[in-house]
């Protein structure tokens, strides 16, 4: 087992990078939990509001830590704790259900497997990377989507309505019978990603050639 | 709601190919099965899938309120099931040659056809949303399966980062519909947004933006087309062929499922979405189609023209527009997989994708030259061909909806068309065959078969339409009827 | 359970939609435009469960929505990642701009 895990091309600076990350991400989000504390002890927010801005501190920090550091795997740990913040505001809108999957899935599926593909594609020995030329014209791209999407959101009239708590019983009615058939296409579309990863990433030297094959066989 | 899954039958069929064909493929050796015996069951599969379909003419009934099993589907199963058997024999040769892992092509492609039918199917955002990663997954790994080719993983990322952010884009104008409807039934959108208090709001119009942007990237629309001549000239040529007949046509039928009857009710605020990506579309596309010098990049750039055209059929919405845009589409992919199927028999023996190397084809093989001649003129709308009678229906919808300025800037550009195509015919016709290449040669007698019923096909499209109006009229009433 | 308007979450996931979209314009490493397609995934989620929590109590078709773009999400990353992977062992690059061989 441990001579398994040695052989995996482990960036050394990995631990120090999670240390790193940690205290930044802590100096970053600690004044804000101050802030909002207080906010909360002197009675002019909810401890809701408190848990939605502390998930958006959050969440706005690591999305722009992850498109704005310069180091890949910061900047792919960075995407971790954006998508973690994710999960708490699903707690606050009342789907536990998905706050689970997206802490299991995100935090440990997606993360795995991007950290791996920057290991096996060795960016873990040169981990700066730099960003295109068109950096000034994709801020402004960025800021004017947020901005025109965000204004109109907020200019529109929204029924004034509660949150509701989705039941566990309605979500599986509705995910495996009422929508059975796009449940079964999913499943598809998992078996083509799985097949097609494979296929696309075997060597070439595995490939099935016939006459290579009889004289190699046994 | 009714969840009978008998429903559904042709696409198991095709599912259960996908999977026999990836067992047989493992166990080749084991079993002592042929290479050859891959392509059969994938081809069985997908004509017994396109048999099994037919049992469900005149049904106009759905599956649980998300796949409606009507004519419309039935048109597009029938549509789609055809295409991939005809991709899967013509390009036997090739695909022995030229593709990595040939047991995983002929299942993702099934696999693929499955998602193009549910397209066309889907009544529900959700439905269709799922059906469109189905196919477009499909593809990003069909395109980067050519052996020895560097160009074809290149143009798989690509593919696949694009169509990522495509994806991101369609799916959050699709969760601004949904939050302005409060449902992703087509019924239920059309119902809700019927009421005039959303209707020109602006989430509603930037959830359409995007909703425009995604599915524009999907048909390739300029300007979200960038990925087109990349994965068509990266990806083996089956798989060019096969995007550019089914993955086109299949989000056409999207389309016009959509925007035909849950946002018809907001038609003002889209219309000139799409008018405007229709022009752009037919414009750039057949200009940059002038400068190209491989094949695959003509082809490519003349299909982005060809999009130009369709997205002017969805424009236009109404029942004559609709019937048009189906039969220009059943037109578009016969002739289009015609000049694919032929272009693929002369790679095989040629080996090289270079308009200058299909000199004096006329000369050395010219049944071949005959049908690739036939199927560009078609392309641009010459009489007598499928070309001419499909796009003049589609024209004259246009026209007839108050759109007389596009059919104006379409007629244009097909002439426009004409000219490049005519570069690949003078090549073929008048400059005589290179040095030691002048002896004739025969294509595989199953290339003689598949092109040859095409090349029939694109004359009864022509001359005798009138049986394909009909079905594709049939279709159409489902929607508008 | 809560009052906070539905305007905050909305208004959230349009800027780490704005953010994801300004990575995949700027970014230059295969790896790093993922990760921006996965913010963008995310902003989509927040959106489908805030509309499926306030307006749609009966059906939540958002949240089932959500599951499936999570689940899709997931899978393009493998997908994506392979693909990347064959292009590293050809050209030892896992960058978008030295894959050129395309002419755009």
């Amino acid at each position: 087992m441990l001579e398994l895990l040695e052989r995996i091309p482990f960036p050394q600076q990995l631990d120090r990078i999670v240390i790193f990350t940690g205290l930044v991400a802590g100096a970053l989000v600690t004044p804000i939990a101050i802030v909002l504390l207080a906010l909360l002890i002197f009675d002019e927010i909810t401890a809701a509001e408190v848990v939605f801005w502390l998930a958006a501190a959050v969440i706005i920090l690591g999305a722009l830590g992850a498109v704005l550091l310069p180091n890949i795997v910061h900047a792919t740990l960075s995407l971790v704790i954006a998508l973690l913040g994710v999960a708490g505001i699903f707690l606050l809108l009342g789907s536990e259900f998905l706050a689970l999957v997206q802490v299991l899935i995100y935090g440990g599926g997606v993360t795995v497997l991007l950290l791996f593909g920057l290991m096996l594609t060795n960016a873990g020995d040169d981990p700066k990377v730099t960003d295109g030329a068109q950096k000034p014209f994709a801020f402004l791209v960025g800021i004017l989507l947020a901005g025109v999407v965000g204004v109109a959101l907020v200019d529109q009239d929204w029924a004034k309505t509660e949150v509701a708590v989705a039941p566990f019983t309605t979500l599986g009615e509705r995910l495996f019978r009422d929508f059975g058939a796009p449940f079964e296409i999913a499943s598809l579309v998992l078996i083509v990603a799985l097949i097609g990863a494979v296929a696309v990433a075997r060597r070439d030297r595995d490939e099935d050639d016939d006459t290579v094959e009889e004289g190699e066989s046994s | 709601m009714n969840f009978e899954y008998a429903l559904l039958i042709p696409e198991f069929i095709l599912a259960g190919a996908a999977a026999v064909v990836l067992l047989a493929d493992a166990f080749r050796r084991d079993l002592g099965i042929s290479r050859r015996l891959i392509p059969a069951i994938a081809a069985l599969g997908a004509l017994a899938a396109g048999i099994a379909s037919l049992f469900y003419a005149d049904r106009s009934t759905d599956f649980a309120g998300l796949i409606g099993v009507d004519d419309y589907t039935l048109f597009f199963r029938v549509l789609f099931t055809v295409t991939v058997l005809v991709v899967i024999l013509g390009s036997l040769e090739f695909v022995e040659r030229n593709i990595r892992h040939q047991g995983e092509f002929y299942a993702l492609l099934l696999v693929s056809t499955i998602g193009a039918i549910y397209m066309a199917g889907a009544r529900e955002l959700l439905t269709a949303y799922i059906s469109i990663e189905l196919l477009s997954f499909s593809l990003y790994v069909a395109v980067s399966l050519a052996k020895d080719d560097r160009r074809s993983g290149e143009a798989g990322l690509k593919y696949v980062l694009l169509g990522g952010v495509a994806s991101a884009m369609l799916l959050y104008g699709l969760s601004l519909i949904y939050g302005a409807a409060g449902t992703t039934s087509y019924e239920g959108i059309a119902a809700a947004l019927g009421d005039s208090a959303v209707q020109g709001s602006p989430v509603l119009l930037i959830g359409l933006a995007f909703l425009v942007g995604g599915l524009g990237f999907k048909a390739s629309a300029v300007p979200f087309h960038m990925w087109t001549p990349d994965a068509y000239e990266g990806a083996p040529l089956p798989v060019t062929a096969y995007i550019a007949a089914t993955s086109k046509a299949a989000t056409f039928a999207l389309l016009l499922r959509l925007f035909g009857t849950g946002l018809l009710p907001v038609q003002d605020d889209w219309q000139w979405m799409l008018a405007t990506l229709s022009v752009a579309t037919m414009v750039t596309g057949n200009l940059i189609a002038l400068v190209q010098t491989n094949i695959k990049r003509l082809l490519a750039y003349s299909s982005i023209g060809q999009v130009g055209f369709m997205l002017m059929a969805v424009t236009t919405v109404s029942d004559a527009s609709g019937s048009a845009l189906l039969l220009h589409l059943a037109g578009y992919l016969v002739t289009n997989l015609a000049v694919f199927i032929a272009v693929i028999a002369v790679y095989n023996r040629i080996g090289s994708e270079r308009i200058e190397d299909f000199r004096g084809l006329a000369e050395t093989q010219p049944y071949l030259a005959l049908v690739i001649t036939t199927g560009l003129f078609s392309l641009s709308g010459m009489p007598l061909l499928a070309g001419f009678v499909t796009k003049f229906f589609i024209f004259q919808a246009a026209a007839e909806e108050g759109f007389l300025w596009l059919s104006g800037v379409a007629v244009i550009m097909s002439t426009v068309s004409l000219y490049y195509y005519l570069k690949v015919i003078r090549m073929m016709y008048v400059v005589a065959p290179a040095e030691g290449e002048e002896g004739r040669w025969r294509p595989s007698l199953i290339a003689y078969g598949v092109t040859g019923v095409l090349f029939i096909g694109i004359f009864v499209v022509g001359l005798w339409a009138a049986p394909v109006l009909e079905v594709a009229d049939d279709a159409s009433a489902v929607l508008f009827g | 359970m809560s009052d906070i308007p539905i305007e905050n979450f909305l208004v959230l996931s349009a800027v780490l939609f704005g953010i994801g979209f300004y990575g995949v314009l700027a970014r230059r490493s295969a790896i790093l435009i993922l990760v921006s397609v996965e913010l963008m995934l995310a902003a989509t989620t927040i959106n489908m469960v805030a509309f499926a929590a306030y307006f749609d109590h009966e059906a939540f078709t958002g949240v089932i929505f959500a599951i499936f773009i999570i689940t899709v999400a997931a899978a393009e990353v493998g997908l994506a990642l392979g693909i990347v992977l064959r292009i590293f062992r050809e050209r030892r690059t896992a960058y978008v701009d030295d894959a050129s061989e395309l002419k755009w």
